[in-house]
């Protein structure tokens, strides 16, 4: 992890690794994590799995905002490294399904584990190539890699089912459940999300933040940039890789449009809705997006017109996300510095 | 399969007219950002709309199949009149809230605009595809059968190309717009009304973006959801060229309008995988495109 410190010299105070920054903070996510347990008792089973695919779609969005909210650069490929994950998954318990038609818990949780390991692997490589660039840059580079693995996918009958996908991709017996699958969910995000948010208060997670703000500053403060990137970039494809494993099982199946650029758009909503700058922004936006989606399509077809007037206005009044609302004292102890400080607007040096 | 010059030429000329028209709607990308710093995702879709425009008036003209070819000049000009007002009044009311926001909120805004128009496409003209039949007969070139409206569309480019350059280079309002690139603050400290000009250079931009989508009526049927495919590709050409070069534009457009020519050929389904694949050496190679320099990011 040396590698990853702060040069020495610098006497810079680590991080408090508290995960209740504030009594606010703490109660907000206690009530948070109990309505989502308790939500399966007082609501049908559709809106049990509208919150399961919220859960998986906040995990990707949160993987997304380490890149975004957190490096401060927009990637328009994510969704790559999720629809990879998803295709980790579906190819292991493929087989065992075929010939048994159902799967063990064994093999299931290591397809799950191995979705992040694949991820990662492919974001190496890719990450290899887009920390070189910024700003639009970066995003279009990203964005061709996306797309240049969807249509890999796309093509691959043999081995990823083309634009068939893979079909009948059912969990262990006690997962078949709506309630069973969203208990699942809810813990490995749980989880997923407390190791992001350890990450994000890391002295790596302020590496980040201060290539966001500056990256000439922080260059010259001894920062090898490109490798902070570079490893940032793998564990947001680590993180987006898990969410998508988790999708596979849940919509019993795959589809090649996971990898799209239109699913990484999902990804820059629901984190520019939430909030970019707070660690749970992206998971809050992902909820109303998915939300709005489950209740505007019951009532009309216009979906693209209602979500596009949504975001219009978004991000013409509310450009913070909806966080933002909430005022900065309450996130934090009294005079303490708040959990994720916004971008600051420096007069960056010109060339 | 025959890689023959009968099989080569016509592919060629495709491939070219297809860079033409890359380059009609990417030149207006490429102009806006550099003038204004604003990356537009909604380009191409203001492109549909002109061509769904340019449609309606060539109908109201005359039938949509065999009517006079020359109904395409009229029936492009209400649309690109339409359209420059729309980008007009959309640059008043909306875009001009943007400048100085991140680059990300930008396309965030023109992207829900892209939603907004392509649903409001869809109630007015229907998920039909439209198209207009001109009934041209092929031309003979060198022993090939060529679409003889490829050379119409390969015209229109070259004069929009001769255009814009000498609109930038020797017009005064053209060095304006320039100067306006390099330093908005100093533009404004000589008495010049920047808010004005960047209301002309959105306007400007969506026109010809409109005129592409006239232009393209009697070749491609018009479809929901076509301008998704063009911006992704349009963004390819303007990165290749690099961000703000006209002739970078135009060299991009014709390189991938010819690569996806050919590509569309070899792995029809893939085609669009091969474009990526050469977006992703450009940037390897040279980061600011093959003619642009780090200006602003």
């Amino acid at each position: 992890m040396s590698r990853f410190a702060l040069p020495s010299g610098h006497n810079v105070a680590r991080p408090r690794l508290s995960y209740l920054a504030s009594p606010m903070q703490g109660t907000v996510i206690a009530a948070a994590l109990g309505a989502a347990i308790a939500l399966p008792f007082f609501v049908g089973e559709f809106w049990v799995h509208v919150a399961n695919e919220i859960l998986i779609l906040g995990l990707f969005a949160m993987s997304f905002n380490l890149i975004y909210g957190y490096m401060g650069q927009i990637s328009f490929g994510h969704a790559a490294f999720f629809g990879v994950g998803a295709y980790t998954t579906a190819i292991i318990i493929r087989a065992p399904l075929a010939e048994t038609g159902q799967i063990g818990w064994g093999i299931f949780l290591a397809a799950i584990l191995a979705a992040p390991i694949v991820s990662a692997l492919v974001a190496a490589i890719v990450g290899w190539f887009c920390v070189r660039l910024t700003g639009i840059y970066f995003a279009i580079l990203t964005l061709s890699f996306g797309e240049l693995l969807y249509y890999i996918v796309f093509q691959w009958y043999s081995f990823t089912g083309g634009d068939d996908g893979i079909q009948g991709l059912r969990p262990p017996a006690v997962l078949m459940a709506t309630e069973g699958y969203y208990y699942f969910s809810l813990i490995l995000v749980a989880v997923a999300a407390m190791v992001v948010w350890t990450i994000t208060r890391s002295p790596f997670g302020y590496v980040l933040r201060a290539m966001r703000d500056n990256q000439r500053r922080a260059a010259f403060l001894g920062i090898n940039v490109r490798v902070h990137q570079w490893a940032n970039f793998v564990i947001a494809g680590a993180f987006a890789g898990f969410a998508g494993a988790l999708w596979g099982p849940f919509g019993r199946s795959v589809a090649p449009g996971l990898l799209g650029w239109q699913k990484s758009g999902e990804a820059v909503f629901a984190a520019l809705i939430g909030g970019a700058n707070y660690l749970l922004g992206p998971m809050l936006g992902a909820g109303v997006f998915t939300f709005l989606h489950a209740f505007v399509t019951k009532y009309t077809e216009y979906w693209p017109l209602t979500i596009g007037v949504v975001i219009l206005l978004l991000v013409l009044f509310l450009p913070g996300g909806i966080l933002s609302l909430v005022p900065k004292a309450w996130w934090t102890r009294r005079g303490a510095s708040a959990d994720v400080p916004e971008r600051t607007k420096e007069p960056v040096p010109k060339s | 399969m025959e890689f023959g010059f009968d099989f080569v030429f016509p592919q060629l000329m495709a491939g070219i007219s297809r860079g033409m028209l890359l380059f009609l709607v990417a030149a207006g990308l490429s102009l806006i950002f550099g003038v204004m710093n604003i990356l537009n995702f909604a380009h191409a879709t203001f492109w549909l709309l002109g061509g769904y425009i340019a449609y309606s008036a060539f109908t109201a003209f005359g039938p949509p199949s065999g009517a006079n070819p020359l109904l395409v000049i009229p029936a492009t000009a209400v649309a690109v009149a339409a359209l420059m007002l729309l980008g007009f009044g959309l640059e008043r009311v909306l875009i001009r809230r943007m400048y100085g926001r991140e680059v990300p909120e930008q396309l965030l805004l023109t992207f829900a605009l892209v939603l907004i128009i392509g649903d409001l496409i869809k109630l007015v003209w229907g998920v039909e595809d439209r198209s207009v039949f001109l009934g041209l007969p092929p031309a003979v070139i060198f022993g090939a059968f060529i679409n003889i409206y490829y050379l119409v569309i390969i015209a229109v480019g070259l004069a929009v190309l001769a255009g814009l350059y000498w609109f930038l280079q020797r017009t005064r309002f053209g060095r304006i717009v320039r100067a306006a690139v390099h330093s908005r603050e100093m533009v404004e400290a000589l008495g010049i009304r920047i808010a004005t000009i960047y209301m002309v250079v959105f306007g400007l931009g969506v026109g010809l973006a409109a005129l592409a989508g006239g232009v393209v009526l009697p070749l491609t049927p018009l479809a929901l959801g076509a301008d998704i495919d063009l911006i992704v590709q349009c963004f390819a050409v303007v990165v290749v060229g690099g961000f703000g070069s006209v002739i970078g534009t135009f060299v991009a457009a014709i390189l991938i309008g010819v690569t996806y020519s050919f590509a569309i050929f070899l792995w029809p389904d893939g085609a669009l995988a091969i474009i990526f694949l050469f977006v992703i050496a450009v940037l390897v190679v040279r980061p600011w495109g093959l003619f642009g320099t780090e200006l602003r990011t």
